[in-house]
């Protein structure tokens, strides 16, 4: 009762607010009141990252109809069009090629057990790993080109499968999903920012929507009232950008860490489905990187310079010129050790890492950090003490300690394997770190074809849908890398089949 | 759009001193772009239908100054020649001309977010 009580509400409200442009297909649901509609779509999909585009381009190419695709902020593509385009597909083509001939979705799907430790959901990530041929066609046959010959492996996978897009971003995909989608008469619509949704108990017939939103000031745009006759899919995306959400959830979460997620990952549709009663699972479950830089927005270029510096370098911490930890220990480790670099005040003193330029003068990883100034090049210890205030006399002394134990391939105060290790000289390549916000595991729990579960009734919620970042419980403990863009793009296939199903039955 | 055009080039012909899209005083506290004086003449309904807070988006820029990968831009001042934001990698034709410009503001574009050395706020 109380969601007809809340029907009727909005109802009233909706005529109140005068809304002059109605539809045509203005409904009158029995003791609720009237909502009028300004317009109508077979599916509406929220989001545009991987999940959403892959998701409104299946869905229309199904037949089930027009398809809506709304995106708040001013750019299509989400977090997806920031990501570093890496994508595994096991028996891809390139890999094949390699000589790769042992991999398989079953391979995949173990690395990915093992990672999840035990909060994973296998079914999905067997169905999943199933379809990953299905979403690299998806891409081929939009048009988007993936690297020649490049297929790696990547952490904490088995095998070599991970492919990447041409430019390295994900926006490689995003784009041509996006083209591919106005070609087909797709209706993609930007500043569009989901207030709330209208329930007939236990099914979603549409929603309420600010148009003309402007980003993140909820007094622009104005409110609009959009039917959906056959389907809502959430596609909208994890909320690591939303700062009190991630300390309601995680309270271990420092605030002085930045995250890597374009700035719209701010999760208010997922809380909005929770609070129609969708079930959230593993919110808490949100991963950190310990490779960023405070130098640079986004994912930037900090992980692929850390490649070269946590192997051949050091990291030093800038209050007393000494090395603070396993430069090659895990995320979780890393992380904990850097964030206890702290000025009296609490605020971070960011730890620098630096290692020899003469041994990569012409490396991408470098060229690139020091031109856009997320690293330097300091051509003495005095140079490089004075530029991040470190003691110099304990800096010497540090590189001095560390490079005798270069030479007998010995750490006796961190235990770090030192078989990658270089004698340090000046001039250096420098920069700092910070750990960095990247993947929510958690979001809103599902059934395998991506029906979203009341967590009253333990029932789908009728025509409601979610895919990607936004759902939870899928990659359990830790997401490994490469997989959410594989995720997206294939559950965007089959929520496609699922509503198609739906609508027949 | 051929008035609009017209207007547009006597707009910037009598601008003076001021260079094409420099933010100037417009109407009272308004600032705006020089090259755009003529919309203000007209009562800002080229681009806000009623309220200004209720109704922004890039249509009427896109009308006059054609879609986004037609747009050209002086390549010799970018970062790198891949920084192009006009046929941008991340979202090419899926932007709003209002993710990078402001009217009545100075503002960093999106690309800002990330490439901090990139760009200038314009």
């Amino acid at each position: 009762m109380q969601d007809r009580r809340s029907f009727l509400k909005l109802g009233a409200g909706a005529a109140l607010g005068g809304l002059a442009s109605t539809m045509p297909g203005t409904v009158m649901a029995s003791e609720c009141g009237e909502i009028k509609w300004n317009e109508s779509a077979d599916v509406i999909v929220v989001g545009s990252g991987f999940a959403g585009l892959s998701a409104a381009l299946n869905a229309k190419r199904s037949g089930v109809g027009s398809v809506l695709v709304l995106e708040k902020m001013q750019v299509f593509g989400g977090n997806s069009a920031i990501n570093g385009g890496w994508l595994a597909i096991p028996k891809n083509p390139t890999q094949l090629a390699q000589g790769v001939n042992d991999d398989s979705p079953e391979e995949l799907v173990k690395d990915q057990i093992i990672s999840g430790r035990g909060m994973q959901n296998e079914a999905m990530l067997r169905q999943i790993a199933n379809r990953a041929l299905d979403a690299y066609d998806l891409c081929i046959e939009t048009g988007v080109k993936f690297r020649k010959d490049f297929n790696i492996q990547v952490g904490g996978h088995n095998k070599a499968r991970a492919i990447r897009t041409q430019h390295g971003t994900g926006g490689d995909i995003t784009t041509k999903l996006y083209e591919a989608g106005v070609k087909e008469g797709i209706d993609y619509r930007l500043q569009h920012y989901i207030e709330d949704f209208i329930m007939d108990g236990q099914e979603i017939i549409g929603l309420k929507v600010r148009q003309n939103y402007r980003f993140p000031d909820l007094k622009t745009g104005k409110s609009i009232y959009i039917k959906a006759n056959k389907a809502v899919v959430l596609a909208n995306g994890g909320f690591a950008r939303n700062m009190e959400l991630r300390a309601a959830v995680d309270p271990s979460l420092d605030p002085t860490l930045d995250g890597t997620n374009a700035l719209g990952a701010t999760g208010e549709v997922t809380l909005t489905a929770m609070a129609h009663g969708a079930l959230p699972v593993h919110m808490n479950l949100i991963q950190t990187g310990h490779w960023g830089s405070p130098d640079e927005g986004g994912f930037g270029w900090s992980n692929a310079l850390l490649s070269i510096g946590w192997h051949e370098g050091i990291s030093v911490s800038v209050l007393n010129g000494k090395r603070y930890m396993n430069e090659r220990a895990d995320r979780k480790t890393c992380s904990e050790a850097i964030m206890k670099n702290r000025y009296q005040d609490g605020s971070p003193a960011y730890p620098v890492v630096f290692f020899n330029h003469k041994d990569h003068p012409d490396d991408d990883r470098v060229v690139r950090a020091l031109r856009d100034d997320m690293a330097w090049k300091v051509d003495s210890f005095e140079q490089l003490a004075e530029k991040f205030n470190i003691p110099l006399a304990q800096l010497k002394q540090t590189v001095k300690e560390f490079n005798a134990q270069v030479s007998t391939r010995q750490d006796p105060l961190f235990g770090r394997k030192m078989d990658t290790a270089v004698e340090l000289k000046p001039p250096f390549v420098v920069s700092r770190i910070w750990p960095k916000v990247h993947y929510c595991m958690g979001g809103l729990k599902t059934d395998i074809g991506a029906r979203v579960i009341d967590g009253r009734s333990m029932k789908p919620i009728k025509k409601l849908y979610a895919i990607g970042e936004a759902t939870g419980g899928v990659h359990g403990e830790a997401r490994l890398s490469s997989t959410s863009c594989l995720e997206c793009l294939t559950m965007g296939i089959v929520v496609s089949e699922t509503i198609k199903s739906d609508v027949q039955a | 759009m051929n008035k609009l055009m017209l207007t547009l080039l006597i707009g910037l012909s009598l601008s003076g001193s001021a260079f094409a899209g420099d933010l100037v005083k417009m109407k009272g506290k308004t600032e705006g772009r020089t090259n755009h004086e003529f919309i203000y003449e007209d009562g800002c309904q080229s681009c806000h239908q009623g309220s200004g807070k209720k109704n922004a988006t890039d249509s009427a820029c896109v009308e006059c100054h054609g879609d986004i990968n037609s747009i050209e831009i002086d390549e010799s001042k970018l970062a790198i020649e891949e920084a192009n934001p006009h046929k941008s990698f991340h979202y090419n034709q899926g932007a709003s001309c209002l993710a990078c410009h402001g009217e009545h503001e100075k503002k960093a574009p999106v690309c800002a977010e990330c490439h901090r050395t990139w760009f200038d706020v314009m």
